[in-house]
């Protein structure tokens, strides 16, 4: 039954949008934040594409690993940038960390950067890896990642869009956001 | 509406075997439990009839308890609170009540696979402890709490507004029935009247809420069973509600859509087009129909469906699982068909029912829930005007104190039954007191059961995937 879907999909356009590296007006308008913040610089012969990417959940509501894992549908097609996710933190490029960063996740997430082989960047993932948004104050919650690993790469969102994520994804090997063309930085 | 009135309280309990006891009784008869909480010293517990939607209050002062009686729910069969009872175990010693013995299996040839707190590609954290001889799977055990926020005790002592956005990010999948939950508890300590415009609206958000919620998941099935094709598609199609959703009320997951009173949305005042979004969720419907079709001819997706992952009877009668895993496996239960809220008695919803258990019984629920979803949002979309709406008058009279001193809230979100009970500070209206029951870390509690059930190791990621919980709701 799916011959007919691939001789269908032959002729129509295809789903996947070009953002953020072409301008794409439904992604735009639903991207909720003005610039990615990166600490990232691009590293010349080290950083380039094929980036393996290694989720942790640090006490999310799981609204961020709804859009993470949108990352893969055809609609924003992480692999055409050559990003891919894997299992194993011994073959990850890039941690994204979502969710408040609970106590109990600390020594999880400072164990699975350890097993990452160099050159590895940290991307803080959504409000609460930021700064711990609502959740700021509970107990036994960190809210951001401040001392466990160095953070590359900051996407605010509440959850960031697909299509921010790539954005700070391509922000975190580039270290501009593709989208501005401008590097900020937090102080 | 007066849900209030229809609270029946049995006294409070004289000793916790009688507590218990009442407790027993009620669950046997027509009666299921919603939530157990200790609010002070007072252990109480919510029952809904499930044939009349009726509410009954059962009590206990756990200053009556003398040491070694202990009676804990879960020693006497009544399984469905086991998540609350071991918080409670751990909150407060003065019950005397017991953690679980960790059962060691040990054995020749036994192996334990540890699999999480990272796990798989994009997953919550969670540890799975796999006991396994061979192939077999001999028994699972599960290990949660790394993602505590301890929302409970976060909210209690703020004011409603403030609250709002912390439930509103309890499990965001669910969102919008986190917050249909608590403002419906609010609106009924208030005595808030809705008009009908508000209720429909309601249902609009709760069942576009269901729908990208079912697809996410059956993605994720279709994935389990190695089928990137229909996963795609369902991710496809899931990512169309989530635009519908951010055209119609200018957020993705709807967050904030459903306020006390009302219901409210950013991007009103551009122009919002009910009937293209119509058209476009009965684009949803044909391709989603068409998925069920695909996969039901599909021998490789029906065999590693058939059969795994059965919930054994007697884990049934124990834990009484809700929602889709519930009405899979012959539970019936439907909060929106027993005790309608918004407006869903005008919409004669036809509620599927499977007695398998299996996964590929939760499968079917699915997605015929998935098809009544949609069809009712596109009913909706059709005669439904945002403009028609009249602003929202409720938050001035929620700075005034409550009328009553609490009030409950329960909806059947897309995981199931999820019920808040919410006591208010009679002087200004804070919550004094939250007691939350999510579907989540009810179901939890049935699948070790359902995954040491003649399965191999090769069929968790498909029984993971077909019960799809989410942790968050069940570390809240
Ligand atoms: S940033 Fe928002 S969506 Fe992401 S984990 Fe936090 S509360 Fe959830």
């Amino acid at each position: 039954m799916y011959y007919w879907h691939w001789l269908k999909n032959i002729v129509r356009r295809p789903e996947t949008t070009g953002f953020p590296t072409d301008p794409d007006g439904i992604a735009k308008t639903m991207s909720n934040s003005d610039a990615i913040q990166t600490r990232a610089r691009p590293v010349e012969g080290f950083l380039r594409r094929s980036l393996a990417i290694r989720h942790i959940d640090g006490g999310s509501c799981n609204g961020c690993e709804s859009e993470l894992g949108l990352l893969s549908s055809p609609d924003y097609d992480l692999t055409r940038y050559g990003f891919s996710f894997t299992p194993s933190p011994k073959h990850a490029d890039i941690l994204v960390i979502t969710g408040v960063i609970t106590d109990a996740m600390v020594p999880v997430i400072a164990d699975v950067f350890e097993q990452m082989t160099a050159p590895k960047r940290v991307v803080a993932l959504g409000s609460c890896a930021i700064d711990g948004w609502v959740f700021r104050g509970a107990p036994g919650v960190r809210g951001g990642l401040e001392g466990i690993v160095p953070v590359a790469t900051r996407i605010a969102g509440c959850p960031p869009t697909p299509g921010d994520i790539l954005r700070g994804l391509l922000a975190t090997v580039d270290g501009v956001d593709p989208l501005s063309g401008l590097r900020e930085i937090w102080p | 509406m007066e849900w209030g009135n229809m609270v029946h309280t049995i006294p409070t309990a004289p000793t916790a075997r009688d507590w218990i006891n009442a407790w027993r009784v009620a669950r046997s008869g027509d009666s299921d439990s919603i939530l157990l909480t200790a609010d002070g010293p007072i252990l109480t517990t919510l029952l809904m009839n499930h044939k009349t939607g009726a509410l009954t209050r059962l009590c206990w002062d756990m200053r009556d308890s003398n040491g070694g009686d202990a009676w804990q729910p879960s020693w006497s069969g009544i399984g469905e609170t086991m998540v609350v009872e071991y918080r409670l175990a751990r909150e407060r010693p003065e019950l005397s009540w017991q953690l679980p013995d960790h059962l060691h299996v040990r054995g020749k040839g036994l192996f334990t696979y540890p699999l999480g707190p990272v796990r798989a590609d994009v997953a919550e954290s969670l540890l799975y402890r796999l006991h396994v001889m061979g192939d077999e799977i001999i028994r699972l055990t599960l290990q949660n709490g790394f993602k505590e926020r301890h929302i409970r005790s976060l909210v209690s002592g703020k004011t409603i507004q403030e609250a709002l956005p912390v439930i509103a990010r309890f499990t965001t999948t669910s969102n919008v029935h986190h917050t249909l939950a608590m403002v419906m508890a609010v609106e009924e300590a208030w005595g808030i009247q809705l008009s009908q415009q508000v209720q429909i609206t309601r249902v609009l958000l709760a069942e576009l809420e269901r729908a990208y919620s079912h697809l996410g998941d059956l993605a994720m099935l279709a994935v389990s069973t190695g089928l990137p094709v229909p996963q795609m598609e369902y991710l496809h199609l899931k990512e169309t509600v989530l635009r519908i959703n951010f055209a119609l009320f200018g957020h993705r997951y709807l967050r904030a859509a459903i306020v006390p009173g009302g219901v409210a949305a950013r991007g009103w005042h551009q122009d919002v087009d009910p009937v293209g979004a119509a058209g476009m969720i009965s684009d949803v419907l044909d391709q989603a129909e068409r998925m069920q079709m695909g996969l039901e001819r599909t021998s490789s997706f029906m065999d590693r469906l058939h059969g795994a992952g059965r919930v054994p009877p007697a884990a049934i009668q124990w834990g009484r699982p809700v929602g889709p895993v519930g009405r899979a496996a012959g539970l019936g239960l439907d909060v929106r068909r027993v005790r309608p809220y918004a407006a869903y008695s005008d919409f004669d919803l036809n509620t599927p029912m499977e007695t398998d258990g299996d996964a590929y019984a939760r499968f079917r629920i699915r997605v015929e829930e998935l098809g009544e979803s949609l069809r009712v949002v596109r009913r909706i979309l059709g005669g439904w005007n945002p403009r028609e709406l009249s602003p929202n008058q409720a938050l001035e009279v929620l700075n005034g104190p409550p009328l009553q001193a609490s009030g409950v809230g329960i909806v059947e979100a897309p995981r199931g039954l999820l019920g808040y009970w919410l006591r208010f500070d009679p002087k200004d209206g804070r919550i004094a007191h939250a007691a939350i029951a999510t579907p989540s870390e009810r179901n939890w509690a049935v699948v070790p059961d359902a995954m040491a059930n003649g399965n191999i190791l090769q069929d968790f990621p498909i029984i993971d995937a077909s019960f799809a919980l989410s942790v968050a709701g069940w570390d809240g």
